[in-house]
Parts: C-alpha cells; sequence; structure tokens
C-alpha cells in the first residue's frame, strides 16, 4: 500500500494485568489500583449526607438510595436473567403496604418491620410473577407493569388498607442518622452482594439462562426455579426500598405505585451503563438530584430531563461505568498497520 | 466487476483479514475457500459492508472496535464508505450464513421482503423464476419460514437474495450442513442463476469439493490471509489444495 495506515490499538494497562494475579497484594500500588474505585465509591456514598447543606437534600439521597436498589435490581434481572422488568411500582407498593400493617397492625419497630417486610413483600412478589417465569419475552415485563395498575384500582374499589388515604401513623425511624445510614449501608451491602453473586456458580447460571434458557433446559436445570430465585432477590431488593420510604413517610400509599418508581430506575441503567451493576447505582446519584435540581424551571423541568437523558443516549450509549472501566483499565495508541 | 485491494480487518487487535485481495469479474463464480476462522464471513461482511453495521452497534455499546481499512472498488467507482443498504441497491447483495430468514414470514412474505428494491414488475419476473429454480418453494408458498428444513431455508435465503436484483450475489457457505443432494441441487441451481441472469457470485465453503466444478476462479485463505489463487484447474492440480480441501 503506498499510503500509510494506521489505526487505534486498544491495550490492557500493565498495571490492570498484574493486578489480576495474587501478586497484586505485593505492591501497594497495584493494591490501590484494585481498591482505590471501590473505596472512593463507598467513601463517597457514606460522607454523601455529611457534605449535604440541608435536611432536604439528605431526605434526596435517601430517596436515591430507595431508586439505586430499584435499578439494582432492574440490571440484576434485565442484564443477568433476561427478564425486562417494569415492577419497580410493584415492588415499592407491596414492601410499603406490608411493612405498613406489621408496623400499624403488630406494632413492630422499624427496624423489626423493615427487613421482615422484604422477606414477605419479596415472597408474595414472586408468587405474583410465577405465572410468567417459565415463559420468556414480554409477558414478565407486561405482567410487572399492570399488577401496581391492578393494585390501585382494588385498593380504591374495595376501600381496604385504608383506600385513597392510605396507612398513616407508621412509626419513623428515631434518630435521623439511623435512618440515613440505614437504606445507605443497605446499598452498598446488596451492590457488592449482588456483584458476587452474578460471578458464582448461580450467577453463571443466570446469565445462561439469559443467553440460551433451552441450552439450560437440556443441561438438567430448571429455568424457573433459577428464575425465580433471581426474581426474588430482585423484589427484595424493591421491597426494603419501598418498606423504607413508607417509614420515611409516615404512610403508605396509592402513590407507592407510582409509575416513576417503575421507569426512572432503566434511564438510570442506561446511563449507568447496562449489566455493570455499579452503573446502574451511578446512574440513580446522577439522575435524582438532576431531577431535583430541575425543580427550579418549574413545569420545563421534564423537558430539560427528557434532554438531558436524550444526550447520554446519543453520545454516551454504551453508559458512563462502561467507559470509565474502559478508561481506566485500557490505554490507547496509534499504531501503523 | 469488483476489486479488493489490501482489505484488513481487526477486531479489537485480533486480525481478521490479512491484506486480502479479490476480485471478481463479470459473469464468473468465484470461489472463497478455508477453515473456521480463516476469515472468509469477515470477508463477506466487508464486501457487503455489513461490518460497517457491526461496528458501529459495538461501538454503541461500547464493544470491541473494529477497524476496516483498504479499498473496494465496483463498476469502476470506489464503494469503500457506501453503506450497506446503498451497495444492495446498487446490485451486491449478501445471502448471510446460516441463512437468517425472517423466521415468522411464509416462504412468499420472505422473497415479497427480498423484492423491497425491485419494481413491481421485476419482482413478478423474478418470484417466478425463483419458483422456477426452486420448484420445491413452490408447494411451500403459505409456510413460515422458520419451519422449514435446512435445504428449503437455504433455497429461499438465495431466493431472497434473488428478489433484490443483484448483480454481484454474495453466498455465505451456502451448502453449511445440507446432505450431498440438496447440496448438488444448490451447487447446480448456483450455475443456472449465472448462466440465465448473467449475476456474478462469489461463493465461499469450508468444503470446496461440491462447488469447485462450477468455480472459474478461487481463492484460498487461511488465517485471514488469502495464501492461494488460481483456476479451477490450476488448484485441482496443485497436491496440498487437493488432499487440504477438497479430500482428494
Amino acid at each position: 500500500m503506498d499510503i500509510e495506515q494506521r489505526r487505534r490499538e486498544r491495550l490492557d494497562r500493565g498495571i490492570k494485568i498484574r493486578s489480576d494475579g495474587l501478586y497484586a497484594l505485593m505492591s501497594w500500588r497495584e493494591l490501590s489500583y484494585l481498591t482505590l474505585p471501590r473505596l472512593v465509591l463507598i467513601v463517597g456514598i457514606l460522607i454523601a449526607p455529611l457534605v449535604m447543606p440541608s435536611m432536604y437534600w439528605q431526605r434526596v439521597i435517601s430517596i436515591v438510595c430507595i431508586y439505586a436498589l430499584l435499578s439494582l435490581s432492574f440490571d440484576l434481572l434485565a442484564h443477568f436473567v433476561g427478564l425486562v422488568s417494569l415492577g419497580g411500582a410493584f415492588f415499592i407498593g407491596v414492601g410499603g403496604y406490608t411493612t405498613a400493617i406489621l408496623n400499624t397492625q403488630l406494632g413492630l419497630p422499624p427496624l423489626l418491620s423493615i427487613p421482615l417486610a422484604t422477606v414477605i413483600g419479596a415472597i408474595i412478589c414472586t408468587l405474583f410473577l410465577l405465572p410468567c417465569l417459565p415463559l420468556r419475552g414480554v409477558y414478565f415485563a407486561i405482567i410487572t407493569l399492570m399488577y401496581p395498575l391492578l393494585l390501585i384500582r382494588v385498593i380504591e374499589a374495595l376501600d381496604i388498607l385504608g383506600g385513597t388515604d392510605g396507612i398513616v401513623g407508621i412509626a419513623s425511624f428515631d434518630n435521623r442518622w439511623v435512618e440515613q445510614y440505614f437504606i445507605i449501608l443497605m446499598v452498598l451491602l446488596f451492590l457488592f452482594g449482588i456483584r458476587r453473586l452474578v460471578n458464582l456458580d448461580i450467577g453463571l447460571v443466570f446469565r445462561a439462562v439469559k443467553d440460551n434458557d433451552q441450552a439450560v433446559r437440556a443441561s438438567g436445570m430448571s429455568i424457573t426455579y433459577y428464575k425465580t430465585i433471581a426474581v426474588f432477590i430482585a423484589s427484595a431488593m424493591g421491597c426494603l426500598g419501598g418498606a423504607y420510604l413508607a417509614h420515611l413517610y409516615m404512610w403508605a400509599g396509592l402513590s407507592s405505585f407510582a409509575l416513576d418508581f417503575s421507569i426512572l430506575p432503566i434511564a438510570a441503567t442506561v446511563i449507568g451503563g447496562a449489566g455493570t451493576l455499579v452503573g446502574p447505582v451511578l446512574g440513580a446519584f446522577i439522575l435524582v438530584p438532576i431531577s431535583e435540581l430541575l425543580r427550579a424551571f418549574g413545569t420545563l423541568r421534564i423537558t430539560f430531563y427528557a434532554l438531558i437523558l436524550l444526550g447520554f443516549i446519543v453520545f454516551r450509549s454504551e453508559g458512563i461505568m462502561v467507559y470509565g472501566q474502559r478508561k481506566y483499565h485500557q490505554f490507547e495508541k496509534w499504531v501503523k498497520v | 466487476m469488483l476489486e479488493a485491494k489490501g482489505l484488513m480487518v481487526f477486531y479489537e487487535n485480533m486480525l481478521a483479514l490479512n491484506n486480502v485481495s479479490i476480485k471478481c469479474a463479470e459473469n464468473q463464480i468465484v470461489g472463497v475457500f478455508g477453515a473456521n476462522s480463516a476469515g472468509k464471513s469477515t470477508l463477506m461482511y466487508t464486501l457487503s459492508g455489513i461490518i460497517e453495521d457491526i461496528r458501529k452497534k459495538e461501538e454503541m455499546a461500547g464493544g470491541e472496535r473494529i477497524s476496516v481499512l483498504g479499498k473496494i472498488q465496483y463498476l469502476g467507482q470506489d464503494i469503500t464508505d457506501v453503506k450497506p443498504s446503498r451497495r444492495a441497491k446498487r446490485g451486491i447483495v449478501l445471502c448471510p450464513e446460516r441463512r437468517r430468514i425472517f423466521k415468522e414470514c411464509s416462504v412468499i412474505e420472505n422473497l415479497r421482503i427480498g423484492g423491497y428494491l425491485a419494481s413491481p414488475s421485476q419482482a413478478n419476473e423474478t418470484l417466478e423464476y425463483v419458483f422456477r429454480v426452486f420448484p420445491a418453494l413452490e408447494k411451500l408458498k403459505k409456510r413460515v419460514g422458520g419451519f422449514l428444513s435446512g435445504g428449503e431455508q437455504q433455497m429461499l435465503a438465495i431466493g431472497r437474495a434473488l428478489m433484490a436484483q443483484p448483480k454481484l450475489l454474495l453466498l455465505d457457505e451456502p451448502l453449511l450442513g445440507l446432505s450431498p443432494l440438496v447440496q448438488a441441487l444448490l451447487v447446480r441451481a448456483t450455475r443456472e442463476i449465472r448462466d440465465e441472469k448473467g449475476i456474478s457470485i462469489i461463493v465461499t465453503e469450508q468444503y470446496a469439493r461440491p462447488v469447485l466444478p462450477i468455480v472459474d476462479y478461487a481463492f484460498i485463505l487461511e488465517n485471514g490471509a488469502a495464501v492461494l489463487e488460481g483456476t479451477h484447474d490450476e488448484l485441482m492440480n496443485n497436491p496440498d489444495v487437493r488432499s487440504a480441501y477438497f479430500g482428494i
């Protein structure tokens, strides 16, 4: 060829390769290469409430954490098990009403009723979703979207569970800092827990179910069983958020089934980077505060919100985390062909 | 008719095509032979332009970076940067590997979709022609594509490609997983298409023996590089080629 041709080569950084092995433990530089990003995330989330200027913004952090849990559950289901879930609202609502009943009827304190509501709510959600689990395709998305709409009407029409007023008089946390850090610790716990889970054997089966469920069946495993486990874990995260929300507002009502809880996690996942698990949490930490900041624009808020989302999808469709990880682990250079 | 010079394709840092130059003259059947991972499919994607589409999707998803280098000349024009849809309009039509027919459409619908670029009269004419070349398809007109047998699906895929009024037809492993009888039928049909319609054809295959009789000129790919080329007779007389690719 007479003209010189070049292409950009992408290579793993040396430090990444070195720190892949056990030798990483022998040098501070490689140790910090491994742990620094995680530390930044953990410390960043932990000190976030401390640096917030007002009670209002501390409350926003709590809401962000709820959305982070929902995004995590969406990412787990959509990108590791292959179930597109629009069930955020369903999980939040079930969790909220369960904890409300446990708290007001049985008088359990928040720190007991929330874990109980998480487990009971997750069982309820899983049982509700069980019929569509053996199938693949849009069924799961539709069912998860329909349940909250259905439950709203049922509660309204039968005037049960407080009817349109919702259940009031739910106990709040005794301490403001307990309230704040409970949910933050839960987000971190679930984030690192799920990251671990998807790399265990069961996580591999989850991914196999996503890729080719027929092959999984042919290997002698029941896809319904594995999907049930995944849905249980994901709905537990959602119900935890819902239960916490009920105690935060001291109220569980029909707005727990709001569609926001289903849609925003998807947006957060797209922005953060699908299938990275950290990305969706980060996406929630970006999107929810932005949405709060835009309140200044009044009715134009949704317009700006949509524009920001659009910008992300057009210019960074891979997601922040995918981009960030690539930049962190790899470098590029021009090479002659 | 088609001339590609110095094609190089990288999937990230893996070299899939290494400086491959390939030529196809008017009204010729050109064979491209090679083992798995020799780069046959990549070559087909590059010639048809589908590689641009793959590259864009990978880039959007933050996956592998695909670099394509080299020049492709078609009918005297440089089409290196032409989009796959425009290439199809100019007459380079790919019949992809593993058929990729529209599984939920019936046979006739599949063919009609393929005829999107053709005028109604051309489409009807080609439809008749397809049914003449592949009489088996006519009886299955209303059958849903996904329920056809492998051989019928391959006939349908070739028929669909023909409906787009190709001047240059790219057949990517048309004999994949078919019985010798069906293979012979398809090979015969391929020659018929060339003879009657005057369409140039580039066909890739792993096992050269069934296709070789109809091939005018052939290239042999190994690990992404074109190691040998020649006319039918030249290759037949090369002992290495005979043992490796023709099993004689």
